[in-house]
């Protein structure tokens, strides 16, 4: 399984909390994967781009369009648009969004990330919008864009969140847009027929969660410096799993912060 | 008695290729209310303006609207002017400038416009399924999800080869796809700067293609690079700037202060109903200017000019 130990760490508050999901994010990734950004969500970016920096010289790396490999390269420097042509300077391919999508085939090798209004228990979740009453919305969402296509398909993904409440966790979805584990059991994507190894881990500014391993249900892994076991259980609108032991989120290394700092995120967005 | 399509000594004196260029005014036979029309770009890049203005301009009624797959403000523009009856469009908005289309969200919110439900490989299932003249395409991903239940049109399947469920997505053919490219010659042959995005296959889905360029430019210069020709238009119309306030590859970037003007209006629709600023925005930059020049002198020279890529 993915994942890489932790030598040795700073003082947690030297890094800000999204520096630290980033950091998470980038110590699940393996080099020689291909890490699937799609829209360019800024803890996102940066959690691929700092494994690819730190650990992933052979990863490949697709930001918006483009397909690309940066070992090399000093600075990324952020750019806010899907669309912005000049991310082409980093480029090494540049493929049309219809191909992206349809041909999922290359997915089966891609770790991909999928934001959400709600999960459930089960990390089913939704950006379709919140049902209303006699309507069909209370409020219409920004809709599932490629997630559902993707996650359907893709190695491994993981569900990220800027928000951690109980309107975020709920027992369930108004509406699923991208399938976690079905109704729970690790064969429950095997039954609805989807190729892809689902949700791996869930990230949030007070906590990781992952997946308990019969059950499929969403469990505390650890908590950021800071957060209580209890804050993060009163925020989540479903009964959480909590081990007896529950760690504190490892730090960045200054190795870690430095590329951060240095080379993915100079603009400070992660800091803000 | 030999059958040919042409017999002997009927063909014409002069025979001539015909150009395919379509002037602003001529627009007006390739919209009409009640169309389904795709529109073409990305997110905040290359949606064909010119057409977009124009249909609003003329009060185009009931259209069925195709966004991109990751729908812009063309669509939400639309809506917002009361031209659009269904929307078929996994997304509609302008990422971190809009995160979703204001009046998209209103119109979906308050049921005034049908929205099909879908993700972005549900929505270029269809269009493959119309290019491939096939009466659907199946589609794994959806299964599992709500897609199904929001969307009738979207049809759980055990497919006849690996008995696996999966979606049957109905071909989506638009009669017309309204693109913004590079550059053309008069022949219809386009090329772009940079991928295209989608457009390439909303060409294919479609029944006919317009394609507002940038510049026209001698078939020479076409035949110089012809690996480059992406598609073959019905119909090329020159509008340069035709795709402000969006970004054209190679040629501008995004206005961000004339998208944010635009959102603004909406947001004070969608908050408190107030449909005043917006009517400003399209008496301004719509109805005033009757043409795509006189919408270039409203937003004027020096902004077009502050919008380069380096």
């Amino acid at each position: 399984m993915p994942g890489l130990s932790n030598p040795c760490t700073l003082p947690a508050a030297t890094a800000s909390i999204k520096e630290l999901m980033a950091t998470f994010l980038s110590r699940d990734m393996l080099d020689g994967e291909e890490i699937f950004v799609g829209t360019n969500l800024p803890v996102i970016r940066a959690g691929a781009l700092l494994a690819h920096l730190h650990h992933g010289p052979n990863m490949r790396v697709m930001v918006a369009h483009t397909r690309t490999n940066l070992f090399h390269t000093p600075v990324m420097e952020h750019f806010e648009l899907l669309t912005d042509w000049r991310a082409g300077r980093w480029a090494e391919a540049y493929f049309n969004d219809n191909e992206i999508v349809l041909y999922q085939k290359s997915r089966r090798d891609s770790v991909f990330f999928v934001g959400a209004l709600q999960i459930d228990p089960h990390g089913n979740s939704n950006l379709i919008g919140l049902a209303g009453e006699g309507a069909r919305f209370r409020m219409r969402g920004p809709g599932a864009i490629a997630t559902t296509t993707n996650a359907s398909h893709v190695r491994r993904f993981y569900l990220y969140v800027n928000e951690h409440s109980p309107r975020v966790f709920v027992e369930r979805c108004d509406f699923v847009s991208t399938v976690g584990w079905g109704r729970g059991g690790a064969g429950a994507r095997r039954a609805l027929g989807l190729p892809g190894g689902g949700p791996r881990y869930c990230v949030t500014p007070l906590a990781i969660l992952d997946f308990e391993e019969q059950s499929k249900r969403l469990r505390l892994r650890s908590v950021h410096p800071g957060i209580a076991v209890e804050q993060v259980v009163a925020n989540t609108g479903f009964p959480l799993i909590v081990p007896e032991r529950v760690p504190v989120t490892e730090a960045p290394t200054p190795e870690e912060l430095d590329i951060l700092r240095r080379r993915v995120d100079p603009q400070g967005l992660l800091r803000r | 008695m030999m059958d040919s399509h042409l017999s002997a000594g009927s063909a014409p004196e002069t025979v001539e290729r015909r150009p395919v260029v379509v002037e602003e005014g001529a627009l007006a036979e390739w919209l009409r209310s009640g169309m389904c029309v795709a529109l073409g770009g990305l997110a905040t890049s290359c949606h064909a303006m010119v057409a977009v203005r124009h249909m609003i301009r003329r009060g185009l009624r009931d259209l069925t609207v195709i966004g991109s797959a990751v729908g812009g403000l063309d669509v939400d523009l639309l809506i917002g002017a009361g031209c659009v009856r269904k929307v078929i469009s996994p997304y509609v908005g302008a990422e971190a400038l809009a995160p979703i289309g204001p009046f998209f969200r209103a119109a979906a919110e308050r049921g005034e416009i049908e929205v099909w439900e879908c993700d972005e490989g549900q929505y270029y299932a269809g269009l493959q399924a119309a290019a491939q003249m096939l009466p659907f395409m199946p589609c794994r991903g959806g299964v599992g999800t709500s897609y199904p239940e929001l969307n009738p049109d979207l049809k759980l399947f055990t497919d006849p080869v690996r008995r696996q469920t999966l979606l049957a997505v109905p071909a989506l053919e638009p009669d017309v796809a309204l693109l913004h490219a590079a550059h053309a010659d008069a022949y219809g042959n386009v090329q772009f700067v940079g991928t295209g995005y989608a457009d390439r296959l909303l060409w294919r889905a479609a029944t006919r293609t317009l394609v507002q360029v940038e510049r026209i430019v001698p078939n020479e210069e076409i035949r110089r690079s012809p690996e480059r020709t992406a598609l073959l238009a019905h119909g090329v119309m020159r509008a340069p700037f035709g795709a402000h306030p969006f970004s054209s590859p190679g040629f501008y970037i995004e206005d961000r202060e004339h998208i944010r003007e635009l959102v603004e209006a909406g947001r004070v629709f969608s908050k408190i109903g107030d449909r005043g600023p917006f009517e400003v925005y399209l008496d301004r930059y719509i109805h005033r200017p009757e043409t795509h020049i006189d919408y270039l002198e409203t937003v004027g020279l020096r902004r077009l000019l502050s919008l380069h890529e380096y």
